[in-house]
């Protein structure tokens, strides 16, 4: 029976150590350019000592069911494929960010060479052939599943099914499928502003 | 619960920056001075004759100039013609691409009659002209305001506010025009009071409900969710306190006002002048206020 796949992605919160294994795994297989991420995990320290503890989030595209960034992208650059997953077209792609400017997750970046945006695909061309998507292989702690959201018998499934799940800013009404369990909400809201922004990327 | 501190996270970058506002600041101008050319030719407000021609010619050659800071923002600048050939009706980007085509067209149309002196197609084009400008400068508003993640782009009030701040910055324009051509470049050295005073005016008004408006924003946002909250106190007392409260609001929006209405400086024409000078500095701030600002608060 071919029924039509819905990927989608869960990050046990509980699971994850921090070690940015998933970033590195990401930046190699696809030769993301210094300084730009598609995928990587922020880091927060709550508390007063000696009752603290580091929260880890992992941020990647959530490859939403209704994406904002395919809604306003006016060369239909950006497309959604009917398995969910969000691609911008590198031919079709003029550069004018309007995509970046309207994700509620600052997921997208423009390459600084190629003058296109790019983002993370849930590395479609690998989890398209079966296989799993770099981040997920490279994660040590296991705290990253992928499937298919349509198999009611796949691992992410059952998670998701089992688990108290939710994804970030479900309140953009972007459907999000990327989902975490334990998911802090100070940890999303937490910001760096402007000009401190600079020390926290270089 | 006050403990906790970002270690580490990613910002990919600035999406808009300052070249798009410069962009919607000129395309606000070319608006502007468009509704003021109508005022004479379309809707026959005889008062405004000197101004029609003039108006005209700077509403075409900056809407001409504006998306040169388009193209000059987007990374594959080869690839423009895209916009015309696939087309997204859900992106305020496209109804643009032909916003931008279509609105100067009609500006050289009408000018062209307006030079030739043809008095009927002048008035038709004129008014057919008048959606166009405020289309043109209207969907800029809602190309911010589909940002949705971004509390001071994502605001209903930002198409209206967007028109009535160009309809503001074209008339300071069409004032600082209208006192140089008289003193230099005509043979009286004569400046034309009456125009300029009805301008002043006019200047005044707009700017009452521009700062109708942007009082709205502020209050509402406020009060609003978490993220509008942040987003106000960045105006109020952040980074950009000094651009939105003193460089925007007062030099550019309240002492101009009070230029244009008190008894005692409306009729002084220098200082006319360097209150449409302040409105043109205040309109471009707040248009770098809100694509800027609108963007410094990271996401996540």
């Amino acid at each position: 029976m071919a029924r039509e796949k819905r990927f989608g992605f869960l990050v046990d919160l509980r699971r994850c150590i921090g070690c940015q294994s998933c970033s590195i795994a990401c930046k190699q297989e696809w030769n993301v350019p210094v300084g730009r991420y598609r995928c990587w995990v922020k880091q927060v320290a709550k508390g007063v000592f000696p009752n603290t503890r580091k929260s880890f989030l992992p941020i990647l595209c959530n490859n939403c069911e209704k994406p904002i960034c395919v809604t306003v992208c006016p060369v239909l650059a950006s497309y959604q494929k009917p398995n969910g997953i969000v691609e911008v077209d590198p031919h079709k792609c003029i550069g004018c960010r309007y995509c970046m400017a309207s994700c509620p997750y600052g997921v997208r970046y423009l390459h600084p060479d190629l003058g296109i945006v790019q983002k993370c695909n849930w590395c479609s061309h690998r989890t398209e052939n079966g296989l799993q998507p770099a981040c997920v292989e490279a994660c040590p702690a296991s705290a990253r599943i992928f499937g298919d959201l349509n198999d009611p018998a796949s691992e992410i499934s059952k998670q998701i099914a089992q688990n108290a799940v939710q994804p970030i800013k479900p309140e953009m009404g972007t459907d999000p499928r990327a989902f975490y369990i334990g998911l802090d909400d100070m940890t999303v809201e937490v910001k760096a502003h402007g000009h401190e922004l600079a020390h926290t990327t270089e | 619960m006050d403990s906790i501190q970002l270690l580490y996270d990613i910002h990919n970058g600035e999406t808009f920056g300052a070249m798009i506002a410069i962009y919607f600041y000129l395309t606000g101008l070319s608006a502007g001075s468009f509704i003021v050319s109508t005022l004479s030719y379309g809707f026959g407000f005889e008062r405004f004759k000197p101004l029609g021609k003039i108006g005209i010619v700077l509403a075409t050659l900056l809407l001409v100039a504006a998306p040169m800071f388009l193209l000059a923002h987007s990374g594959q600048k080869l690839r423009v013609w895209h916009l015309f050939v696939y087309l997204r009706w859900t992106s305020p980007i496209t109804w643009g691409s032909f916003l931008l085509i279509l609105y100067p067209i009609n500006c050289i149309i009408y000018g062209f009659f307006m030079f030739k002196g043809r008095k009927r197609l002048t008035r038709i084009f004129g008014l057919i002209g008048i959606p166009l400008a405020l289309m043109v400068h209207g969907y800029t508003g809602f190309i911010l305001a589909f940002g949705k993640a971004r509390p001071l782009w994502n605001s209903s009030i930002m198409p209206l506010l967007f028109l009535v701040s160009a309809i503001v910055s074209g008339i300071a324009m069409m004032i600082l025009v209208s006192v140089v051509r008289d003193r230099f470049f005509t043979k009286e050295h004569k400046i034309n009071t009456d125009v300029v005073s009805a301008l002043a005016q006019m200047l005044g008004w707009c700017l009452v409900f521009d700062l109708f408006l942007t009082a709205c924003e502020v209050v509402v946002h406020s009060i609003s969710h978490l993220g509008a909250q942040e987003s106000t106190a960045l105006l109020l007392t952040g980074s950009f306190a000094g651009l939105f409260l003193l460089l925007e609001n007062l030099a550019g929006k309240v002492i101009p006002l009070a230029v244009v209405f008190l008894p005692r400086t409306r009729g002084c024409i220098p200082l006319l002048l360097i209150a449409s000078i302040l409105v043109m500095i205040g309109i471009y701030t707040m248009r770098y206020n809100v694509v800027v600002g609108g963007e410094y608060i990271p996401l996540l």
